[in-house]
Formats: structure tokens, C-alpha cells, sequence
């Protein structure tokens, strides 16, 4: 059984990778900032687990910070892929001016909230 | 902006090539003109307390919010930010900058400003009054712009005009009114719509847009706790209806994120968004957005279904179990508040009742009367039903969000007197899909057989001009007439709302509250300005640090027109300090000079309304004073100040009732009065009876201020005997 | 109207509550006498002479007299009274009960000499005091083992007493070896009342009684409860002294030699002037009245008083205590002054030290704790004036920049932070230029 489970996820794995392959670069790029981001919020979850929530604000500040930027890059990644019908009306320059200013936004705000 | 906005309206409608540009025009001038009323009208309806009173600021609430404006502006924004309020609360004062919500100051503060750059030196005064109306202005057309998302312009200049006249938003926002309610709504549905722009276009920008206006709201009103439930609610009903869209996950992401950021820099809120129980739901939807989206997307890659069946198992089983642990651990080391009893109260309208004195004593917190919701929807309480029809039979993203709005609020409104504010936009918007189609759909037949017919009504003619490609197979005979009397129909309900609202707003919501008017004899009317007295008295005859011990009610408005320290005020935000009060109330004036004495009391004040008939007075709310104060000291006990189950000031009133300092205050030399001709003296005339203790001997106070109607007695506690 | 009058009445009323002390001379200087009968002038005549001598100006009048007056437009005539007339039915003029207890009550003093058959106005006058005189009118005080010795045999109403209050600044620092003769009718004390002491008892095997009438039941005072002379001093340190009896005062008692019965030892002169004229100077406010000045605090290395502190600022705390020597003005020396830092309940109490020159100071750390804070001194010592100072000051919390900024233990979310502006640049770059 769980060799098979282990099989079954190794078939898993390498299908998603075999069709994550065929992703167009700039796509890509905007899944590994994704990563970026997830990464460093993991990071400093496990910190706070390890420190305790002192300063919760900055801890606050900083894991939004993540995963706002995340979340960003999702929408952006949404809006320009190609695949998404939804999005044909709107223009990939026109997505990217919205993901800079919500990450002006974003970033701002942090800041304020940082200290 | 209105010519981008009309563009894909007028498109889709297939004018002749002639007649296009002309139609056009027309159209939109009338469109803009009726607008452009409406947004006067809106605010011209709510002047009717000025011009029967003065301009002054009403009610209770108001007065903080005067109060922290007036320092806001003399002191700027960091004074404020940080202000320690050592006048309220005695003597534990309050954190004024961390404990409000700061928006409603802050626009006003802005306005002033602005207007003094223009040159336009008014007094702040003036602004704060006039805040609530220039908002309702501003809300008949973020109600135009969202009917026209959700239906079509016609329905958006419908749902503009139902609210700019609704009762149940005058109600808060006539002239004078400055509450946080008045911009609240505003910001209330401007983020509604801005999300369902969002959700509809699916733009970053939109949901940034609505980001803001939810840090508006959280910045003025406690009311956005509604949001940040209603919102997930209906993201969590379109997941389960199958409507779940990429638009939908960008709105709802970007939107949550960046106003759950936005709504932390307001320091009353601060970290409840991450901590508070209520505010869960949205994370919780967050999260499960976000591993929607990531199946949906792993599905998208694999093509294979049975590994994507093996994949969907194992990452359900773990979310569900991280979400699960996550949050038990969450609740268990109290990380997470449990819910709060406001909120309880609201999902359990007996709850208050029974747990909270504190919140059940107050009127708008009562649950709502069949009549009320007459009095303040009118018509629209039969057009509510209607337009949810109309609704469902054309589903949308945009439409389901104003059907859930809809409901929800109505329930809430069912709950509490005053969140019937919070129904009054959605009522009045669906109400306006009604109205709108109905009358579209009626001019449609009246126009098939004779277009030169004009119904001559502003709210039809957008949708009668559009309507003239319409052809309907005219199958039944009587089927004109029967639509002109359906449109007449409609048009006197119309009529009728429009006077039945300029009725509600002259007569019940423009009083201020502070300043009583009353019918005279012989139909005059009578002013009683006995509040304004007693705080003016206060101001003028009290040392400057004296401090001034009444109910709570009270409390903002002697701070504000009094200048004085006052024990407890309308921030009821500790629940001991109240009791204190109430425990001093209802105790015997020896214990309760013992009370006043340990809280450094110099004047007790006392509203009474026994000579006027005035019948929300201390002596009508003092069992609230007694449940609140044996809440917490159990001495109080209610039965003692009862005969028999029953609430009662004359002779066969309780021992207890008779003798506490609330009855001696209230009662205090009016057994010597004769206030109404062919009664004995001390006769009550708020309860209409003659009182049971007309002796009344105070030992450790005494009177030191009445105003002329008797309405608010002072005394002056004495100071300790000088020889014992 | 009437309401109106009120209002006058009690604002024409705080000046007086204001002016009443002369804060810079606390010891009395008119003094208006009211007697029965102005022989008593001349039998009492040391004990007025005494007065004199100390600088007082006294002014006799007949109880009865029509003319007198305690106050002409709204202010007081005299600074304190004696009244000598226990058998005045009605004062003459304007003067009654009230208008004495007002009197008072703003702040004056008063000695009041009762007797045997005192008048109803006297009794009262004392009752209101916190002192009880025997009901039946007749009534003495009789000791059959305390009595003094003397030529009327038999006679116990003359009692020798030397059961004194302990108090060094009532009676002064010289200890009175003789002891006090007195005649007259015994009281009790008001239980109730806080602020009355005795100042002279009876011993414990004095009685109260009609001493020609024959015994039929127990008498309501028995014991030490008597007391012969009685001091109180009210909360706004006006001084009272009540006394049983009239002719403790007189010329005849301050010279007469006494011998306690029992006791062998006889001197040659009664206690009683050394008694009366301590307790006069007292009553007077030669001795025993302090006053506070300058209460002052300020923030550790600063000067000037805040109009409010922060929580857990370190403050100064200090005031100046005064003792009035009955000419002038000497520093207060004790170890027992407090300071309370109070709000609802004293949240820090610290003893002050003192320099000797009548400044006393202390330091401490506001607690964590924000609120209307009092700086309370209440100082209430036997015999002296008592203090009740107050003064308020509101503690704020921090203010949003008064926290701390920078904790290392938040460098991880600061770099976290960052680098997603950093990465949000790099990502800007590469994306566009990816395009």
C-alpha cells in the first residue's frame, strides 16, 4: 500500500512536472517570485514559533508583506496568462500598472506598519 | 467618467444611425440633470432640523464626536492620535485616539480645511452638522453607480432616488447628526460596489479601490465588521454554487489582503483581524480561495483524472486538518477571541437580554417593530420581495451579492433597531430593480402600439427612450390599458412614498433631542432648551475641575456643552465603572454618598421629566440603572425595587424605590408642585400618578441647579460634616 | 426665587470659607466674650488676663445683649468666642445656635463653659459639638475617692483630676504636676463622632448625679466615660473646647491650693491655670497648626511642573510643612508625613524625608497603570491641624512614537520585509524585460 501511494505520488509528481514544463517563461518567472514570497513567510512563522510574538506588529508587517506580495503575483499571473478566457479584454500592460500600484499600496502601508 | 461609464449601456442598444447621437445626448443630459437633483434633493430634505430648530448638533453620540473634532482641528492630527482624554471616565480616563473610530473627525477636520483654503472661514461647527447630509449626497450616487453595475442606469437613478428620500437613512443623517453612521453608509456601499466592479472586471485596481473604501469604513463606523462577513459569505456561496471565477479570486484576494493591512492601521481595530472571532470567516475563506485555486489549477495541468482524483484527496485531508488544528489551538490559548456579546446579540437576538444589561438597555438596541419597518421603508417593504424576484430570474455574480446583501441585512434589521440602516441601501437598490423593470417592462407595452405616448416621468424616460426597438406581441386585448393603470399605479405609490418620507423626516427625524418641542394648549409650539440650561449652568457655575456624576446617557453631552468631568459617558466600555453608578443610584443616600464620595463627586445630575410629561427620563430607565449595577455588585437586587412584578413611583411603590437616591433626585420638592390642573400636588406627569414620597429630605446633597422645566436637576454632594 | 437666594447665599459664602483662616497668622486676635453677668469679668479675671497678656483682644458683652453680632455684612467680627453664659435662655442680636455653629463651621474657634443648670442653647451648642451633658440639670460629677481635699467636708462635687489627654502639643511640653479642680456637670462623648477628644476625664469611680437628692437609680455616667473637659477640632481645624464647668475658670480655682484625697502630697496651687492656659493657646491655634505649601513635583532632571505625566515616568515629589510657634513660622520636623499617589486606591504610598527645614521630598516611578492620579497628603496628627492635600495630574499612556523601535527580535520581519521591495523591484525588471 505504501509503496504503491509512494508510486502513485511519484506518477503525480512527474506529470505535474512534465505539464508544468510546457509553461511559458514569464510565467515562470512569476512562479518562482511566488515561491520567493511563500518561502519567506514560512520562515518567519517558524521564527515566531520559536521567539514568541513580541513585537507582533512587525511579525504581522512582515508575514503580510509576504504574502500580499504572493498574492499579488497570483493575480498578476492570472491576468496575463494567456489560457484565462476571462482576462481576454484586458491588456497585460493594463494588469501590470494595477500589480505595480497595488504594490506600491502594499508596500507603504507595511512600512507604516512596520516600526 | 459618467461619459465612459454610459458607454457599454448605451452600445448595446441598436439606435438608428440618424437618431443615435441625438438620443444620446438628450439622454444623458436628463440623465445627469435628474442626478444632479437628486444629489441636491438628498440633501436639501435633510435640512428640515435646522431650519425648526438651529443649526446645533443632536442627540448623544454626536457631542464626542463634536468634541474630538473641535481638539482635532485646534491641535492637529498627532495630538489626537495620541489624545488622553483625563476629562471622561473618571478618574480612569480614556485613550480618546485609540478607543474611536477616527473617520468620521478626520473628514470633517478635512472639510474645514479644505474649506478654509478656499477661503471660506465657517466655524466647524457648521461642518459637522452639515457632514451627514453632503454624505447622503454622496450616497444617492454611489447607489446610482451600483444599481448600474448590478441592473442599468435606469434602476441606478431609481435606487438614487429611493435613497436619497428613505427614512431609514435620514434617520441618521438629517443636519446635525454627526454620528459615524452618516459617512459609514457611504463607505458601506462604496465598497460594496467597488467590489462587485471588482468581481465583475476582475481588476486589481478596482479591488484596490475597494480595499479603500473598506479602510474608510473600518475608519468610521464598527459596522464593517458586516463587511468582512458578508463578503466571504457570498465568495463562499459562489464557491458552492459553482460560480466561482478567476475574477472572483482576484477581487476577493486583493481586497482582503490589502484592506485587512489598511484596516490594522486604525488603532482601535488594530489586530482583531487576526485575532478576533469574527473576523475569522474571512481569513478562513482566504484560505480556502487559495487552495481552491490551487487544485483548480493542478487539475488544469494533469489531464489524468484518477491522478488528480489521488492528488485532490491527500491535499483536501491536509488543509481541512491544518485549517482544523489551527484554529482549535487558536481558541483554546485564547490567541483567537471568542466572539464578542454585540455579536452574539446579533445572531441571538435574546442573547443581550439575558447576559448584557448593558447592551440591552439601550432603545436602538431593541429588536425592531413591525411598524418601524413600516415607518422607515414604506413602500419599500413590498417592492424588497419584488426586486428579489427580478434578481433571480436575471442571476449574476453582481446580482446574487445584492440578494445576499439584501437578506442579510434584513435579518439584522429584524435584530436591532438600528442596523435597519445597514437594510436601508440594499432595500432601497433592490426596490429600484423592481421599480425600474416593472415600469420598463410597462412603458414597453404602452409604447408598442403608440410610441408618441410620453409617460412624462424622469425615472421612466431612460428606460422608455431605450425600449423603443422592444416588440411585444400584443395577445391581449385590455393589455395597454391595463399597463397605463399599472404605471399610474406605480406612480401614486411613487407619490405616495415621497410625501410619506418628507412627512417622517419633517416630523419624527429632525428633533434634536437636546431641545425638546412639545405642542402647547392651544397648538402653539412649546421649546423646552432645558438641557442646554443645565450644561450651560454647569459651564458657567462649577469649579473647573468638578466632576459631574449622571447616568451614562449623559455623559458626552456634559463633557461637550458642559465642560466637565464626568464619571461614565456613552463609551460604555467599562462595565464596573457603570455599575458603580448605578449601584450609587439605586442605594440609599448614605451609600450612596459613601459611593460618590470614593469617586470624588462634587454635582449628581438627574433628568426628570415628571412636569413635562417628558417620558425617557432617569426614572423610566432606572431599572436598567438597578440590573446594571446588580450585575455586577450583588446587593442591587431588581425584586426590591418591585411590587408584585411591577415598576411603580406612587404610594404602593417598593420601600426601596421610594427611598434611593434616584427617587429622592428625581422627586426632590416636587411633592409641592401642582403641574396639572385638577390633580393633586406631586403628581407625576411622565407616569400619570400622583408620587408616593412627597417628603423628600436630602441629608448629604442639595440642590444647587433646576431648569425651568425641571427637566435636569443638579445637586451639589456636601462635603463631609465639618464637627463629626 | 428661592433658589436664586440659595445660590447667593452659598456663593456670598466661599469667600468667607476662603478668608476665614488668615493664612499667614493662624492665631486668633478678636475674641468676643459673651457672659451672664459681668462679675464675671472680674472673677475670672487671671484666666482673661491671661489672654490679654498673649496679645488677644477681647471684647465682653452680656449674653442677652441686643447689640451683639457675630458678622456685619457678610463678615465675621471676631475670630473666636467665648461663651461664659451657661445659663442664657436666648443670645441677644442676631446671635442663636445656628449662627454660632456657623460661626464655626467657618473656621473659628470656640470655648464653651457649661455648668450646672446650663441652659438648653448651651446644651445644644454642644450637642452639636459631639458632646452629651447630662440630661437631669441638676446633675455634678461626684468622686467619693477622687475629690479634693478641702474645708467643705463631705462634699465630693469638687473634684481633683489629673487623668489629662496625652498630648504634648494640646497641653504643651511642660507637664502639669498639680491637679484640676473642678466643679460642675460631667458629659459624655457623641460615639459617633470621630473628632471629639477628651481632654480632662474623670476617674473611674466618678459618677454623675443630683448630689441633694438621694440616689434611686443607677446614674446614666458612670467612670472614665465622663469627661470634664472636652476638645474637639473640626474638619476644617476650627477648635472647640467644652467644658462642664464654669468655675475651673475662675480666679478662685487657679489660685486655690489642692490635695487629692488619699494622695499626700498637696500643692500649693491648682493645675488649673497652667491647664487652661496650654489649652487656651491651642484652642487658639498658638500651637499646632501647620500649614503646606509649595506642593510641587516634576519629572526626574527637570524643574517646571508637567501638566501631565506618562506612566512609568520618575518623578519628584516634594512639599513644605510649616508649624506656627504662635509668632512666627518654624518648620515642621516629623518622619511620618506620607504621600499617597492615588487613584481610587493609593497605587504608590511612600514615607517623605525631610531636610529639617520644613521640605519634605520623595521620588518615585509613576505606575503602569493610566488615569486622573491624586498626590494626596493627609496628615493627621494628635493636636495638630490636620493636612488634606490634594492635587490632581492625569498619566497618559505612551504616545504612538514613545514605543520601542528597532528590537532585535523583529530584525527577521524587517529583513523579510525588505527584501520583498527588493524582490519586487528585481521581479519589475525581469518582468518587463522578460517581455
Amino acid at each position: 500500500m505504501a509503496r504503491s501511494s509512494s508510486k502513485d505520488a511519484q506518477d503525480l509528481f512527474r506529470a505535474l512536472w512534465s505539464a508544468y514544463a510546457a509553461t511559458p517563461t514569464n510565467l515562470k518567472i512569476i512562479d518562482l517570485y511566488v515561491m520567493f514570497a511563500v518561502f519567506t513567510a514560512l520562515i518567519q512563522v517558524v521564527y515566531i514559533a520559536l521567539v514568541g510574538s513580541f513585537p507582533f506588529n512587525s511579525f504581522l508587517s512582515g508575514v503580510l508583506s509576504c504574502v500580499g506580495t504572493a498574492v499579488l503575483a497570483v493575480c498578476l499571473r492570472i491576468q496575463v496568462n494567456k489560457e484565462n478566457k476571462e482576462f481576454k479584454d484586458l491588456a497585460p500592460e493594463r494588469a501590470f500598472a494595477d500589480f505595480v500600484l497595488c504594490n506600491l499600496v502594499l508596500h507603504l502601508v507595511i512600512m507604516n506598519f512596520l516600526g | 467618467m459618467a461619459q465612459q461609464d454610459l458607454k457599454p449601456s448605451i452600445n448595446s442598444f441598436s439606435f438608428p444611425k440618424t437618431l443615435k447621437l441625438k438620443t444620446k445626448q438628450q439622454e444623458l443630459l436628463i440623465r445627469v440633470a435628474t442626478l444632479a437633483l437628486i444629489y441636491v434633493l438628498a440633501f436639501i430634505t435633510r435640512l428640515f432640523s435646522v431650519l425648526r430648530y438651529e443649526s446645533m448638533i443632536h442627540e448623544f453620540d454626536p457631542y464626542f464626536n463634536y468634541r474630538t473634532t473641535l481638539f482635532l482641528t485646534r491641535n492637529g492630527f498627532a495630538e489626537f492620535w495620541n489624545w488622553f482624554d483625563s476629562e471622561s471616565w473618571y478618574p480612569l480616563g480614556r485613550i480618546i485616539g485609540g478607543t474611536l473610530y477616527p473617520g468620521l473627525m478626520l473628514t470633517a477636520a478635512a472639510i474645514h480645511s479644505l474649506l478654509r483654503f478656499l477661503r471660506l472661514f465657517v466655524h466647524i461647527r457648521e461642518v459637522c452638522v452639515l457632514t451627514a447630509p453632503f454624505f447622503a449626497s454622496n450616497t444617492t450616487l454611489v447607489a446610482y453607480f451600483f444599481a448600474k453595475e448590478v441592473w442599468d442606469s435606469g434602476a441606478g437613478i431609481v435606487a438614487a432616488a429611493l435613497i436619497a428620500i428613505c427614512p431609514g437613512y435620514i434617520s441618521r443623517s438629517v443636519a446635525g447628526s454627526y454620528d459615524n453612521e452618516g459617512v459609514a453608509i457611504f463607505a458601506l456601499l462604496l465598497t460594496f460596489y467597488l467590489f462587485v466592479k471588482a468581481v465583475n472586471t476582475g481588476s486589481l485596481a478596482w479591488a484596490l479601490g475597494s480595499a479603500f473604501g473598506y479602510f474608510y469604513m473600518v475608519s468610521a463606523w464598527g459596522g464593517y465588521v458586516f463587511i468582512i462577513n458578508l463578503v466571504p459569505l457570498y465568495v463562499l456561496v459562489l464557491l458552492v454554487t459553482g460560480r466561482y471565477s478567476l475574477r472572483l479570486y482576484v477581487a476577493y484576494n486583493c481586497m482582503y489582503v490589502l484592506g485587512m493591512l489598511l484596516a490594522m492601521q486604525i488603532r482601535f481595530v488594530g489586530f482583531q483581524h487576526v485575532q478576533s472571532g469574527e473576523h475569522m470567516a474571512a481569513m478562513g475563506v482566504f484560505f480556502l480561495l487559495q487552495v481552491f485555486f490551487f487544485l483548480d489549477w493542478v487539475r488544469h495541468l494533469l489531464s489524468d483524472t484518477k491522478l488528480f482524483q489521488s492528488f485532490l484527496k491527500i491535499t483536501v485531508t491536509s488543509a481541512v486538518t491544518v485549517g482544523a488544528v489551527a484554529l482549535g489551538v487558536g481558541m483554546a490559548s485564547g490567541y483567537i477571541s471568542p466572539w464578542t456579546g454585540r455579536f452574539y446579540s446579533l445572531l441571538d437576538p435574546t442573547y443581550a437580554k439575558d447576559h448584557i444589561p448593558i447592551i440591552a438597555s439601550v432603545s436602538e438596541h431593541q429588536p425592531t417593530a413591525w411598524s418601524s419597518f413600516m415607518f422607515d421603508f414604506h413602500i419599500l417593504l413590498f417592492l424588497f420581495p419584488a426586486g428579489l424576484y427580478f434578481c433571480f430570474k436575471r442571476l449574476s455574480d453582481a446580482t446574487i451579492f445584492l440578494v445576499m446583501y439584501g437578506l442579510t441585512s434584513m435579518y439584522f434589521a429584524g435584530v436591532m433597531v438600528r442596523l435597519i440602516l445597514v437594510a436601508t441601501p440594499a432595500m432601497c437598490l433592490i426596490s429600484a430593480i423592481a421599480v425600474s423593470a416593472t415600469i420598463k417592462n410597462l412603458t414597453r407595452v404602452v409604447r408598442a402600439k403608440s410610441p408618441a405616448v410620453q409617460s412624462g416621468s424622469t425615472k421612466g424616460t431612460s428606460t422608455a427612450k431605450s425600449s423603443s426597438k422592444g416588440v411585444i406581441d400584443n395577445s391581449q386585448p385590455f393589455q395597454r390599458n391595463g399597463a397605463i393603470v399599472l404605471l399610474l399605479g406605480a406612480f401614486y405609490l411613487l407619490s405616495r412614498y415621497a410625501i410619506h418620507c418628507t412627512w417622517v423626516t419633517s416630523e419624527a427625524y429632525s428633533s434634536p433631542s437636546i431641545v425638546l418641542a412639545a405642542r402647547g394648549a392651544h397648538g402653539q409650539r412649546v421649546i423646552f432648551d432645558d438641557y442646554r440650561e443645565a450644561y450651560y449652568w454647569l459651564r458657567q457655575n462649577t469649579p473647573q475641575d468638578a466632576k459631574v456624576m449622571s447616568w451614562w446617557d449623559y455623559g458626552y453631552q456634559i463633557t461637550a456643552m458642559g465642560n466637565r468631568t464626568v464619571i461614565v459617558d456613552n463609551n460604555t466600555w467599562n462595565n464596573t465603572h457603570i455599575a458603580t453608578v448605578g449601584r450609587a443610584m439605586s442605594s440609599y443616600e448614605d451609600e450612596a454618598y459613601e459611593i460618590m464620595r470614593s469617586l470624588d463627586v462634587d454635582y449628581v445630575l438627574v433628568v426628570f421629566g415628571g412636569v413635562t410629561g417628558y417620558s425617557s427620563d432617569d426614572i423610566n430607565k432606572f431599572l436598567w440603572m438597578v440590573r446594571i449595577g446588580g450585575g455586577v455588585f450583588p446587593v442591587i437586587k431588581e425584586p426590591d425595587y418591585l411590587v408584585n412584578g411591577e415598576y411603580r413611583v406612587d404610594k404602593g411603590a417598593a420601600p426601596k424605590m421610594l427611598n434611593c437616591l434616584m427617587y429622592k433626585l428625581s422627586y426632590y420638592r416636587f411633592g409641592e408642585l401642582t403641574t396639572e390642573y385638577g390633580k393633586p400636588p406631586g403628581y407625576d406627569r411622565a407616569r400619570g400618578v400622583e408620587i408616593g414620597n412627597k417628603d423628600i429630605k436630602l441629608e448629604y446633597l442639595e440642590e444647587a441647579f433646576t431648569t425651568q422645566n425641571w427637566i435636569v436637576r443638579i445637586y451639589k454632594v456636601k462635603p463631609p460634616k465639618n464637627r463629626w | 426665587m428661592s433658589k436664586l437666594i440659595f445660590i447667593f447665599l452659598f456663593l456670598a459664602f466661599i469667600p468667607l470659607l476662603c478668608t476665614s483662616f488668615t493664612p499667614e497668622r493662624p492665631s486668633d486676635r478678636r475674641v468676643l466674650v459673651l457672659l451672664d453677668d459681668f462679675a464675671v469679668k472680674s472673677s475670672h479675671s487671671l484666666f482673661f488676663n491671661s489672654l490679654k497678656s498673649r496679645g488677644f483682644d477681647l471684647h465682653f458683652h452680656l449674653a442677652d445683649d441686643p447689640k451683639i453680632a457675630l458678622q456685619r455684612y457678610g463678615q465675621y467680627l471676631y475670630d473666636a468666642l467665648i461663651l461664659f453664659s451657661p445659663t442664657v435662655e436666648r443670645f441677644g442680636g442676631s446671635v442663636d445656635a445656628a449662627a454660632i455653629l456657623d460661626f464655626v463651621d467657618s473656621g473659628h474657634d470656640l470655648i464653651v463653659a457649661a455648668d450646672t443648670n446650663a441652659s438648653d442653647l448651651i446644651r445644644e451648642i454642644a450637642t452639636e459639638c459631639g458632646v452629651d451633658f447630662d440630661e437631669d440639670p441638676a446633675a455634678m460629677v461626684v468622686d467619693h475617692s477622687g475629690y479634693a481635699a478641702s474645708a467643705t467636708e463631705g462634699d465630693h462635687t469638687l473634684i481633683a483630676s489629673d487623668d489629662f489627654i496625652k498630648s504634648d502639643v494640646i497641653l504643651g511640653s511642660k507637664k502639669i504636676e498639680a491637679p484640676i479642680l473642678f466643679q460642675g456637670i460631667g458629659h459624655s462623648l457623641n460615639p459617633t463622632n470621630r473628632l471629639v477628644l477628651k481632654a480632662l476625664s474623670a476617674s473611674p469611680s466618678a459618677f454623675s448625679a443630683n448630689p441633694k437628692s438621694k440616689l434611686t437609680s443607677p446614674p446614666s455616667l458612670t467612670g472614665s466615660s465622663i469627661s470634664l473637659v472636652s476638645v474637639i477640632q473640626a474638619r476644617n481645624n476650627a477648635r472647640i473646647l467644652v467644658s462642664g464647668s464654669l468655675s475651673m475658670f475662675s480666679n478662685r480655682f487657679f489660685r486655690s491650693g489642692v490635695q487629692k484625697a488619699g494622695s499626700p502630697t498637696k500643692h500649693e496651687k491648682s493645675g488649673n491655670e497652667q491647664f487652661f492656659t496650654e489649652l487656651s493657646k491651642w484652642v487658639f491655634h498658638e500651637r499646632g497648626h501647620l500649614k503646606a505649601l509649595q506642593l510641587q513635583h516634576h519629572k526626574v532632571g527637570e524643574s517646571s511642573e508637567p501638566s501631565i505625566y506618562r506612566i512609568n515616568d520618575d518623578l519628584e515629589f516634594s512639599v513644605e510643612i510649616f508649624e506656627w510657634s504662635g509668632t512666627s513660622w518654624e518648620p515642621y520636623v516629623a518622619d511620618d508625613v506620607q504621600v499617597q499617589f492615588y487613584m481610587m486606591s493609593p497605587y504608590v504610598l511612600k514615607t517623605l524625608s525631610t531636610n529639617g527645614k520644613g521640605r519634605y521630598f520623595t521620588s518615585f516611578k509613576v505606575p503602569d497603570v493610566y488615569g486622573v492620579f491624586q498626590f494626596k497628603v493627609e496628615y493627621e496628627k494628635l493636636g495638630y491641624t490636620s493636612l488634606s492635600l490634594s492635587k490632581q495630574i492625569p498619566v497618559r499612556p505612551f504616545r504612538h512614537n514613545e514605543y520601542e523601535r528597532f528590537i532585535p527580535a523583529a530584525y527577521p520581519y524587517y529583513g523579510a520585509a525588505f527584501s520583498m521591495m527588493a524582490g519586487f523591484f528585481v521581479f519589475t525588471a525581469v518582468h518587463l524585460y522578460n517581455k
